[in-house]
């Protein structure tokens, strides 16, 4: 095997590798982002320092966001004032409010409980307080 | 050379086409399921994360592995390197230089 050889396996088995990362996260990233049809939309308004949401019968709730296990919903995240980022780890939604312009997450809860909502985003003097929770309830 | 380039394109192909074939077996599946199936993020998130850093891992395992190899191969004391390969002309790499070598 001449060093041209090897040198050409090296970079076939790494291009492979590289095509391979490329198409898994770009299916992966299409699958993530396809929103259920029946997504219920919940309006989601973060300002300093508090997280205020709307539901579509026109419900409002502050900090504390009620939803229904095995159902989908969809975020509509905004800003009132400077940058936040709208954050439930335990469902891993992560997405900036953006003063001026609405960004997009969904997600579908399995497991009733209730799991902390976190601005991740500084954002001023109280960022480390701009907390809320999700309470997520059996769908009777 | 060609035959290289025809090697990697294959390899590319195939890496490709096996990706697709594995999520269209998942999409598959999902459909036989309830039409209340919903996609779990945290499980799609998570798999994705251990995938890619199967991938990181290998790259520079592949990586790493050449350069031990080459060093290993390569240094001054393997028995290998008595005689010069045919990209070293020099008889005495210690005298002369390599102008008057005509390199």
């Amino acid at each position: 095997m001449g060093h041209d050889t090897a040198e050409w396996v090296f970079v076939a088995i790494v291009i492979a590798v590289l095509c391979y990362v490329g198409v898994d996260s770009w299916m992966i990233q299409k699958e993530v982002e396809d929103v259920p049809a029946d997504a219920e939309i919940i309006k989601v308004t973060g300002q300093q320092w508090y997280w205020s949401f709307e539901h579509p019968n026109g419900t409002k709730e502050v900090n504390t966001l009620h939803l229904k296990v095995n159902h989908a919903y969809k975020f509509e995240i905004y800003s009132r004032d400077v940058m936040h980022s709208f954050n439930i780890p335990d469902w891993v939604v992560f997405e900036d409010a953006v003063p001026g312009h609405t960004n997009h997450a969904w997600f579908a809860p399995n497991e009733v409980g209730t799991y902390p909502i976190q601005c991740r985003e500084y954002c001023g003097l109280l960022h480390y307080n701009m907390r809320g929770s999700l309470v997520v309830e059996p769908n009777t | 050379m060609k035959t290289t380039l025809i090697a990697i394109s294959i390899i590319a192909v195939l890496g490709v086409a096996l990706v697709s074939q594995i999520h269209f077996a998942h999409a598959q599946l999902s459909q036989t399921t309830s039409a209340k199936q919903y996609l779990n993020l945290r499980a799609e998130v998570w798999n994705e994360f251990f995938r890619m850093t199967t991938a990181a891992f290998t790259v520079g395992a592949i990586v790493s592995g050449t350069m031990i190899w080459l060093v290993w191969r390569f240094r001054e004391s393997n028995p290998k390197n008595k005689s010069p390969t045919k990209w070293e002309h020099l008889e005495d790499p210690t005298a002369g230089s390599y102008e008057e070598e005509g390199h």
